[in-house]
C-alpha cells in the first residue's frame, strides 16, 4: 500500500513536468507584448523597448525558463508584471470563491445526480428513467453559458430573489455567501449532474444484478435498505471516480462561469490574464490548476482501497 | 409572507446568526460601490499610462495644479509661484500642512523627485527635459526649476489631467526607475488606497485620508477643495456590461462609470437610477494607418479612406440610435472647444462617394494587395470601428485582411515597422480621450515627425511646423490661428482617419449627489445617503 | 462503467461526454418494438439514432442550403436598423450592428459543423496514429503517454483558450487548437486496445507465426478499434462544438466576421437584458445539435457496442 502510493506520488512528477515545459513554451512563443500594454498608448516604441527589457522579456529562452523552474521549485511563482503583486497572492485572493464554487456545485451535484442515479436505476424502464436519462443528455448538450443567462434572466432579473453577480466572502456570513453562489453552482453544475446520474444509474443496474443482493433480498432486506445500502456501497468506487475526473470539467466551466457571474474567481483571473499577456500568472494559474487535478485523482486512486477492499495493491 | 421576502428573511437570519458583524446601515451610507470602465490591474500613473490608472491615481496622489472645468491651470499643492521675467526660472512653493498618507509632510525634494520621473515618460515633461537648466529644492517648502528657452505652458503641463499627470510621491518612491512600477503606493490626495484589500481584477478599495487639508475654494475638476463625503471608495470590477446593469438596477453598486449606451433605455425605466453624460469632452475615435507601407505610403490612399468610411455607421455601431451621444467629427480636435477648428476637413463632410473613392485609390497605384487590419476584439470601441470600415474598405475594392485579435496583441504588433507581410501591419484603431485632443500639447497622435511620431508614422514637416506655431502662441488668437493651420495640414496629409466624436453616459443610484461631469470620475464633493 | 474499466495507476483523463458514453448503457428514452427488417427496421430498434441522426441531417440540410432559405447576407452592415425586434421582416431581429440573425444563425451551423466534423476527424486520425505507435513501440510509449498525461491534466478549455491566444482567430486554429486538447483521449483508447488485443491468444499466434507488424494492426488491430473510435469520435464533436462556442464566446475564437453561433452570442451577451433573442436563437441551435450528435453517439454506443447493451 504504502510503496504503491509513492509509485503514484513519483509518477506525477514527470506529468507535471512535461505541462510547466509545456506551459512556458506556450507563452514564450506568444505573440503578444506585455511591455506594450503597460506602456500605454501614449508610449513611444522607444519606451515600449526599455519596459520590455526592464521586464527581462528580451532574454533567451532557455535562461528564462531555468529561473521560471529554479522560483517555482522554491515556492515562487514570480510576480505579475502588471499588477507588481506576488502571482501566489493573486491566487490566494482568489482561490476563495473558486473553491467555494467548485464545493457548492460538488455537493448539489452529488446531492442531486447520486439520488437521481438510484431512483433512475430502480424504476428501469419507466417514464422516471426516461426522464432522468432525457434531462442527462440535455445536461451535456445545452452549454454552462446558456443555463447561466437563462437562471439570471429568470431568477435574478424577473424574480429577483437572488442577486445577479458578485461574491461574498465567507466571512461576511453564510446566507450572502451561499446566496451569491447558488445561481452560478446550478449553472456549471448541469454537465457534472448529467456525468453523475449516468454513472450511478449504469453502475447500480450493475451492481443490482450481482448475486450478493440477490442474497440480500432472500434475506428480506427491504428494497431501500438495498439501494441505499448494499447498492451504493458496492457502486461507490465508479461514482468516486467520475467525481474526480470531472474536476477538469469544473475548472474549464468555472472560466466560463466566473465570466457571467462576475465572480472574482480564478477563472477570471485566467482569462484576464491571458488577454493582458501575463505571462507569470498564466504560467501560475495553469500549473496549480493542472497539480490540483493530478492530485485530487492521486487522492481517489488512493481511496479505493478504502472503497473497495477487493482492490490491493 | 410570499416567497421572496420568506427567501430574504430566511438569508437574513443566517446573516445575523452567523456572520461576523454586518455593516451597520450608517456604515453602508459610507461607502460609495463604483464600477470602472475597466480593471485597476497596476497602479503605477507614470509607468502605466491607460485611463483607468490615472483616474484611480488622482484619488491617491495630488497635483501641484489641476485643470478646472474651463480647463484652466489653478494651483493645488502650490501656494504661489513666481516667474522670471524672461520667463526661464520658475519658483515654486507649497501649501503649508500636506501630509503624506504615511503621515510625513510634503517637502520640496518629493515634489522634485516626482518631476524628475515624470519628466522622463510624460511629452510634455520630455520637452521641458530638453530645455532644462536645473530643477532643485531650495528648501522644504520651495523648489526652482530654470530653463535655457521659455516654456509658456508650464502650468498646463503641471495641471493637466492627460496621463501621464504629474503626481506628487514620497521621494523614496519618485526615485524608482521611470521603466520601472513603483511598490508603494503612499500619496497626499484626499483618499488613502487600502492596498490589502486591493484584488486586481476585482476591486480596489480608497479610504478617507482624515489629514487631508483641503483648498478653501469649491472643487472644480482636478482644481479647488477636494472634500471627501463618504468613508470609503470600493471599486468593483465588472467586465460585462450586462452584469453591470442587472447590479446597478438592484442596488448592488451605486454609481456605473460607463454604462453601453443600448442599456440606457432600460436604466431609465428604473425610478432608482439617474445618468448623464460622463465627459462632455467626449471620445475621438481613431483609424490609423501606416504610412511606410503601401498602399497608405501614397496619401492619395489615405485619402481614399477619408472619402469611404462613414462616420455616421461607425458611431450607430459604436453608440447607438442616441443620436445627442454622438457627432460627425470633420476635424482632429474636440469639438465644442474654445480654440476647435474644422480647417481642411471637407473630405469627412457630406454623403460618402464611393466611386470617387475607389477613382482615387486605383491612381494611387492599389492593385489588391491584402490591407492587414489589426481589429481588438475585447475593446467595444475598436470593435465596432473596425467591424464597419472593413465593409467600407471592401466596397472601393481593396482587399482587406480582418486581423481578429486582442487589446494587448494591437498594442504590440502596432510598434512593429516590417512590411504588412511580415509581421507589420497597414491599419490599426484606437481612441483619444476628448480631453487630450483640445491642443496639441498633450496629443501624441498628431505628431509627425517620422520614427519619432506615433505609430504608423506620419512624416510631415508642414505638420510639425504647424504644431510648433501651437506652442509659441501666446495669445488665444494665435492660438486658433495654429489649430487651423495645423487641422488643415493634418487633413491634407490624413496623419490618421477620425472615425468621429462620441460620449459615453455615466450612471449612479438616486441616493448618489455631486457627480459632476469631467474627463475622469471625481469623487470628492460625492455623497451618499 | 464496471469496476475493471478503472484503471488505478493510471492518470485519469479529463471527461468528455464519450467517457461517460462507455459507462452508461442504453438510455431508454423510447419502448423497444418489434423487429422489422431495412433501415425503417434498424432505426425503429435503434431509436437514439433515428432521432439523433434526423435531427443531425436536419442541421446538415439547412448549413448546407443556407443561401435557400430566405437569408440574406450574414455580414451585411446596417447600422441604421440595428437591435430590431424579431418581426415578418427580420425573423430573428437584427443585432447592434444592423446585421440579420437568422442569416447569421443559419450560416452558423456551418462553423459548428464544420469545427465538430473535422475536430472528430483529425483528432481521431492523430489519436489513432499515436496509439498505434506507443502500443507498438515500447520505448516510445513512455515517453508519448508522459506528454499526453501532462497535456491531460490541463483542463481542455484552458488548453484550447492559452493555444488560441499564441495564433490568430481562424476556424484552422480553432480546430487545432481543441484537436490538440482531444488527441490525448483517443491514443489512450486507442492504446488501451492495442494494450489488451496484444495480449489475446490469435494475436500472439499471428505473431509468433511471422505475420507483419502492418499486417496484425489492419487485421486484428483495427476492426476492434473502429467500433470505440467512432463512439468517442461523435462525443468528441460534440465537446468540439461546445468548446469553438465558449472559445468564441469569451472572444478567442472564431474570427467575429464569420458568423458562428459563439460570436453572435458573444456580441449578443451586452444587450441580454433588454434584447434576450440576439443570445437565444444561436443558444437554442447550438443546443439542439449538440444534442443531436449527443443522441447520435448513445445510440451508435449501443449499436456497435451489443456486449454492452447485453449487459443491462
Amino acid at each position: 500500500m504504502f510503496a504503491y502510493a509513492l509509485r503514484r506520488i513519483v509518477a506525477t512528477i514527470p506529468v507535471m513536468a512535461v505541462v510547466a515545459l509545456f506551459v512556458f513554451s506556450l507563452l514564450y512563443i506568444s505573440p503578444g507584448d506585455p511591455a506594450a500594454v503597460i506602456a500605454g498608448d501614449q508610449a513611444t516604441p522607444a519606451d515600449v523597448e526599455r519596459i520590455r527589457a526592464s521586464l527581462g522579456l528580451d532574454r533567451p529562452y532557455l535562461v528564462r525558463f531555468g529561473d521560471w523552474v529554479w522560483q517555482i521549485v522554491h515556492g515562487d511563482l514570480g510576480t505579475s508584471i502588471f499588477t507588481n503583486l506576488p502571482v501566489s497572492t493573486m491566487i490566494a485572493q482568489r482561490i476563495e470563491p473558486t473553491l467555494s464554487l467548485m464545493v457548492i456545485t460538488l455537493i448539489l451535484a452529488v446531492c442531486i445526480a447520486v439520488p437521481m442515479g438510484v431512483v433512475a436505476a430502480w424504476k428501469q424502464g419507466t417514464w422516471i428513467d426516461r426522464a432522468v436519462m432525457a434531462f442527462a443528455v440535455l445536461g451535456f448538450s445545452v452549454p454552462v453559458f446558456v443555463v447561466g443567462y437563462l437562471l439570471a434572466y429568470v431568477f435574478a432579473l424577473e424574480l429577483d430573489w437572488l442577486p445577479v453577480q458578485g461574491y461574498t466572502p465567507f466571512a461576511r456570513g453564510i446566507g450572502p455567501w451561499f446566496q451569491n453562489l447558488i445561481l452560478p453552482a446550478v449553472a456549471l453544475g448541469g454537465v457534472y449532474i448529467a456525468l453523475i446520474a449516468r454513472i450511478t444509474r449504469a453502475t447500480m443496474l450493475e451492481v443490482l444484478q450481482q448475486d450478493y443482493i440477490r442474497t440480500a433480498r432472500a434475506k428480506g432486506v427491504g428494497q431501500r435498505g438495498i439501494l441505499f445500502l448494499h447498492a451504493l456501497k458496492n457502486a461507490a468506487v465508479p461514482i468516486v471516480t467520475v467525481i474526480g475526473i470531472g474536476v477538469a470539467l469544473l475548472i474549464g466551466g468555472a472560466v466560463v462561469t466566473e465570466s457571467v457571474f462576475a465572480i472574482p474567481g480564478l477563472g477570471r483571473l485566467t482569462v484576464d490574464a491571458i488577454l493582458r499577456r501575463d505571462y507569470p500568472v498564466i504560467q501560475g494559474v495553469i500549473l496549480l490548476f493542472s497539480f490540483t487535478y493530478v492530485l485530487v485523482n492521486l487522492v481517489i486512486d488512493l481511496l479505493y482501497t478504502l472503497f473497495d477492499p477487493r482492490i490491493r495493491y | 409572507m410570499d416567497r421572496r421576502s420568506f427567501l430574504m428573511a430566511g438569508t437574513g437570519l443566517a446573516a445575523a446568526g452567523l456572520s461576523a458583524p454586518a455593516l451597520s446601515q450608517g456604515a453602508a451610507a459610507r461607502t460609495l460601490r463604483f464600477v470602472p470602465q475597466a480593471n485597476l490591474a497596476n497602479f503605477d500613473p507614470v509607468w502605466g499610462t491607460q485611463y483607468v490608472v490615472r483616474n484611480a491615481a488622482a484619488m491617491v496622489w495630488d497635483t501641484l495644479y489641476g485643470v478646472d472645468a474651463q480647463l484652466v491651470p489653478q494651483r493645488q499643492m502650490v501656494e504661489s509661484e513666481e516667474v522670471s521675467s524672461d520667463g526661464l526660472t520658475w519658483t515654486f512653493r507649497l501649501r503649508p500642512g500636506l501630509k503624506f498618507h504615511d503621515g510625513e509632510p510634503v517637502l520640496a525634494k518629493d515634489a522634485v523627485a516626482s518631476l524628475n520621473r515624470w519628466a522622463v515618460r510624460d511629452p510634455m515633461g520630455q520637452m521641458i527635459r530638453a530645455i532644462q537648466n536645473e530643477l532643485v529644492a531650495v528648501d522644504d517648502r520651495t523648489f526652482r526649476w530654470s530653463l535655457k528657452q521659455p516654456y509658456p505652458k508650464m502650468l498646463l503641463a503641471l495641471a493637466k489631467n492627460n496621463a501621464p499627470c504629474s503626481f506628487v510621491m514620497p521621494e523614496r518612491i519618485a526615485r524608482t526607475d521611470p521603466f520601472q512600477q513603483i511598490t508603494e503606493y503612499v500619496g497626499s490626495g484626499p483618499f488613502r488606497f487600502a492596498r490589502g484589500e486591493w484584488v486586481p481584477g476585482a476591486k480596489a478599495v480608497f479610504e478617507k485620508f482624515a489629514d487631508y487639508q483641503p483648498r478653501s475654494e469649491p472643487a472644480s475638476w482636478l482644481a479647488g477643495g477636494k472634500r471627501v463625503m463618504v468613508d470609503r471608495v470600493e471599486w468593483m470590477v465588472m467586465p460585462d456590461a450586462a452584469t453591470a446593469a442587472a447590479a446597478l438596477q438592484n442596488g448592488e453598486v451605486d454609481w456605473w462609470e460607463n454604462p453601453i449606451s443600448d442599456l440606457i433605455p432600460q436604466l431609465r425605466r428604473s425610478r432608482n437610477i439617474q445618468f448623464d453624460v460622463a465627459d462632455p469632452l467626449g471620445n475621438i475615435g481613431a483609424f490609423r494607418m501606416n504610412h511606410l507601407h503601401p498602399p497608405f505610403n501614397d496619401v492619395r490612399a489615405r485619402k481614399a479612406v477619408l472619402m469611404a468610411i462613414s462616420q455616421e455607421d461607425v458611431l450607430r455601431a459604436l453608440v447607438g440610435d442616441d443620436e445627442s451621444m454622438w457627432k460627425r467629427l470633420p476635424s482632429y480636435f474636440t469639438p465644442g472647444t474654445p480654440i476647435y477648428s474644422e480647417e481642411g476637413g471637407d473630405l469627412l463632410k457630406g454623403p460618402r462617394n464611393l466611386d470617387a473613392a475607389r477613382r482615387l485609390l486605383m491612381e494611387s497605384g492599389y492593385k489588391g494587395e491584402p490591407v492587414v487590419m489589426l481589429v481588438a476584439q475585447d475593446q467595444p470601441i475598436t470593435k465596432a470601428q473596425g467591424d464597419v470600415t472593413a465593409e467600407a474598405l471592401k466596397k472601393i475594392g481593396m482587399n482587406v485582411d480582418y486581423v481578429a485579435t486582442d487589446w494587448g496583441t494591437v498594442g504590440s504588433r502596432r510598434a512593429v515597422k516590417t512590411p504588412p507581410g511580415q509581421g507589420g501591419w497597414n491599419i490599426f484603431f484606437s481612441w483619444h480621450a476628448g480631453a487630450d485632443c483640445i491642443n496639441p500639447a498633450a496629443y501624441t497622435a498628431i505628431r509627425a515627425n517620422g520614427d519619432g511620431a506615433w505609430f504608423g508614422w506620419p512624416n510631415s514637416p508642414e505638420v510639425e511646423a504647424k504644431r510648433d506655431a501651437w506652442f509659441a502662441a501666446t495669445t488665444p488668437e494665435a492660438e486658433k490661428a495654429a489649430m487651423a493651420g495645423l487641422n488643415k495640414a493634418a487633413m491634407d496629409h490624413v496623419i490618421y482617419a477620425p472615425t468621429g466624436f462620441f460620449t459615453f453616459y455615466t450612471a449612479w443610484r438616486r441616493n448618489v449627489s455631486g457627480i459632476v461631469k469631467g474627463p475622469l470620475p471625481f469623487f470628492w464633493g460625492v455623497s451618499k445617503s | 462503467m464496471s469496476t475493471s474499466t478503472i484503471q488505478p495507476g493510471t492518470l485519469h483523463r479529463p471527461l468528455t461526454a464519450g467517457d461517460v458514453a462507455a459507462a452508461a448503457p442504453l438510455p431508454d428514452i423510447l419502448p423497444p418494438v418489434r423487429a422489422r427488417r431495412g433501415l425503417i427496421g434498424f432505426l425503429r430498434r435503434n431509436p437514439t439514432i433515428a432521432i439523433g441522426g434526423g435531427l443531425m441531417l436536419l442541421i446538415i440540410a439547412v448549413a448546407i442550403l443556407a443561401p435557400l432559405l430566405w437569408t440574406v447576407d450574414p455580414t451585411a452592415l446596417a447600422p441604421a436598423r440595428r437591435t430590431r425586434e424579431p418581426s415578418a421582416m427580420y425573423w430573428f431581429g437584427t443585432d447592434m450592428l444592423g446585421r440579420d440573425v437568422y442569416s447569421r444563425v443559419l450560416y452558423g451551423a456551418r462553423v459548428s459543423l464544420i469545427v465538430g466534423f473535422a475536430v472528430a476527424f483529425f483528432s481521431s486520425v492523430i489519436g489513432l496514429t499515436i496509439g498505434l505507435v506507443s502500443g507498438f513501440v515500447r520505448w516510445a510509449d513512455a515517453i508519448v503517454m508522459r506528454v499526453m498525461d501532462g497535456i491531460m491534466s490541463i483542463p481542455s478549455i484552458l488548453l484550447a483558450i492559452a493555444l488560441m491566444a499564441l495564433t490568430r482567430g481562424s476556424v484552422g486554429n480553432v480546430i487545432l487548437a481543441i484537436t490538440i486538447a482531444e488527441v490525448p483521449r483517443v491514443s489512450r483508447l486507442v492504446r488501451g486496445v492495442v494494450l489488451s488485443l496484444r495480449e489475446q491468444p490469435y494475436v500472439d499466434a499471428a505473431v509468433a507465426s511471422g505475420t507483419t507488424t502492418p499486417r496484425i494492426i489492419l487485421r486484428h488491430i483495427l476492426p476492434n478499434t473502429l467500433a470505440p473510435l467512432t463512439v468517442q469520435a461523435t462525443y468528441i464533436c460534440a465537446s468540439a462544438m461546445i468548446a469553438e462556442s465558449i472559445l468564441s464566446f469569451i472572444g478567442a475564437g472564431t474570427p467575429p466576421i464569420i458568423p458562428s453561433w459563439g460570436n453572435i452570442m458573444a456580441e449578443g451577451r451586452a444587450l441580454w437584458q433588454v434584447k434576450p433573442y440576439i443570445v437565444f436563437f444561436p443558444a437554442v441551435f447550438l443546443s439542439l445539435t449538440v444534442l443531436a450528435v449527443n443522441l447520435l453517439g448513445d445510440g451508435l454506443r449501443d449499436w456497435l457496442d451489443p456486449r454492452m447493451a447485453k449487459k443491462v
